[in-house]
């Protein structure tokens, strides 16, 4: 008697593993503060966007909208800077960071593939512990054969950032 | 004044001390809420927020929900955002338009100045129970404006708004007349809190002492971003607007979106810059529109409004909760008319230095943090040094600390008034 097992995997299937891959990978590289391997995750006409929580962070334009992080690549590698830096006063010494990423949805849209997915971001320091809560709405397109995220925004499902008072990590 | 450490104000020793129980003690915490919260004027909007009759803006305001709202007419109105049936909040949402406001529990209906008009089960209650004036909802006792900016005092008397504002009025003026059309508010509240000592965040927003050190990687970020620092050194001078009020003036290296370029935005800023820079000179003369547009100006407004016009103009508003621990409002003021282009660079420029995921505010929040937990060491015979400057002949330099002087004068005056 045989026993046949199907290895077939849908297409659909088979983009959202990728796409978490990328995803896990960036967490990954974020907790442990990786962050010029981090930049290398980005295409070089990124962005990284976190919105403020009194306007539809889903529709909302950085360029009419007032946000808390309006990053473009430029700024995004000046960013990485200045956290590696000791005068970087609030991330040194460095908080333990921690990022739950789940519940990833991706399609193909017009040559870039959009992803959704919710995040939980955790950060300790002395005696604060925040916990940062929302979605990611990504934009990622495919470069020399790798998935690159093209764009980032972080947004906060949340009524304010209190106590939290910074977001001093990368979201 | 009731507690044991008052200010230590010396001027023949050029000695500014501040005692570090007033960051900590519950009791001093409670004391301020009587003599300086409700009884001074304090910022509530921007008529820009509520642009047409309907508006509406829901907001606390020294621990209190306040409802400000247009009626049909286009008057403002600041309400108690409380039920007069039973005390629940009327309006439930952060802004929008409505031409009425029903209460969630029994159904009673206001209008937007507040007044009852309808409720459910009417003929159960005696005649002319509606037109009760304790049965409406209630106006909080002062509203008046300076320009766009609202402020509401919860004190049914004492001195009106100008004469409250004394010189800053002027320097509301001043960041009103960057535009001929008019000032808005951008859509977007930076909300946060800050663990920390509400006075902490008012002798942070104008200290030009601290940036050198706190914001190193600000200034490195600068250098970098722009290929070298702008040619325009940290330069300028404090000056007091009376009544606890006051502002640092000064020159930096930064861009400013009101006409001061800086490399990062292109050859096509620099066009739009100098046009804004020549509509400026035809309409408010040479020496004010360069004054407008080149220096940077960090006010605060006796107790915690902050107007901050720098590489972006910020309007901040700070209430404390807790003797360590405050909320955060911050908003961004531009020019009506401005250009997409413009408002897109604004808001980038903001972003770089200013609130919760800039270049340097998270280091503010830190220090301020930090000397918090500093004040646990013990609170006998401690304090804090606010003494720069008082040595020196002439103007105070921008990085001074007269204006924080002035700040903590006021500060005293008001609570010893109040136990006296």
């Amino acid at each position: 008697m045989s026993l046949t097992m199907e290895r077939t995997i849908d297409e659909a299937t088979l983009l959202r593993l990728q796409v978490e891959n990328l995803l896990i990978r960036e967490a990954d590289l974020l907790d442990s503060w990786k962050l010029d391997e981090w930049l290398t995750l980005y295409t070089e006409d990124a962005h990284y966007y976190v919105p403020p929580s009194d306007v539809d962070g889903d529709t909302a334009s950085p360029d009419t909208s007032l946000f808390y992080v309006i990053d473009d690549r430029n700024r995004m590698e000046e960013r990485v800077i200045r956290l590696k830096s000791q005068g970087a006063h609030s991330e040194w010494p460095r908080s333990k960071v921690r990022h739950m990423v789940g519940n990833v949805i991706a399609h193909r849209d017009d040559g870039i593939i959009r992803a959704k997915a919710s995040f939980m971001a955790s950060r300790a320091k002395d005696i604060t512990h925040d916990i940062f809560v929302g979605h990611y709405l990504y934009e990622i397109v495919e470069r020399d054969g790798e998935l690159k995220i093209q764009k980032k925004t972080c947004v906060l499902d949340m009524e304010a950032l209190r106590p939290h008072a910074r977001i001093s990590i990368i979201l | 004044m009731g507690f044991e450490t008052r200010i230590i104000n010396d001027v023949d020793k050029s000695q500014f001390l501040v005692p570090r129980r007033a960051f900590t003690d519950p009791a001093i915490f409670e004391k301020e809420y009587q003599a300086i919260f409700n009884r001074c004027w304090l910022y509530l909007g921007h008529a820009s927020e509520l642009p047409e009759p309907g508006n509406f803006v829901t907001r606390t305001v020294a621990r209190r929900p306040i409802l400000f709202t247009r009626d049909r007419s286009g008057e403002f109105h600041a309400l108690f955002n409380a039920c007069p049936h039973r005390g629940a909040m009327v309006c439930r949402e952060r802004h929008g338009k409505s031409p009425a406001f029903m209460c969630m529990y029994h159904g009673w209906t206001f209008g937007a100045d507040g007044h009852l008009m309808t409720l459910p089960g009417a003929s159960g209650y005696a005649k002319g129970f509606k037109q009760d004036p304790q049965k409406q909802m209630t106006h909080v006792p002062r509203l008046a404006r300076r320009g766009d900016f609202f402020f509401i005092s919860f004190a049914q008397d004492g001195e009106d708004l100008d004469t409250y504002l004394a010189d800053a009025g002027d320097y509301i003026d001043l960041v009103s007349q960057h535009s001929a059309s008019g000032m808005t508010v951008v859509g977007g509240t930076q909300e946060y809190a800050i663990r920390g000592n509400w006075k902490l965040l008012a002798e942070n927003s104008f200290d030009g002492y601290h940036a050198a050190c706190t914001h190193s990687t600000y200034l490195e970020y600068l250098k970098n971003a722009n290929g070298a620092l702008g040619a325009t050194p940290l330069e300028g001078t404090g000056i007091d607007l009376k009544k606890g009020h006051a502002v640092i003036e000064y020159g930096a290296p930064w861009g400013r979106p009101i006409a001061s370029w800086v490399p990062l935005w292109g050859e096509e800023g620099k066009v739009e810059i100098d046009r804004i820079y020549g509509e400026l000179v035809a309409r408010l003369g040479e020496a004010r529109a360069e004054r407008l547009a080149r220096k940077n100006r960090n006010m605060v407004i006796f107790p915690n409004l902050v107007i901050n016009d720098i590489m972006a103009i910020t309007v901040r508003t700070f209430f404390p909760t807790a003797a360590n621990y405050m909320e955060v409002n911050a908003w961004a003021l531009a020019p009506k008319e401005e250009s997409e282009w413009l408002r897109k660079y604004r808001l980038f420029n903001f972003t770089e230095f200013l609130g919760p995921g800039g270049f340097a505010t998270p280091d503010d929040v830190e220090a301020i943090e930090k000397c918090q937990i500093g004040y646990a060491v013990g609170d006998t015979g401690l304090y804090n040094d606010i003494s720069k400057g008082m040595a020196r002949d002439g103007a105070p330099s921008y990085d001074d600390e007269m204006q924080m002087r002035a700040f903590w004068i006021e500060w005293e005056r008001r609570l010893t008034e109040y136990e006296g």
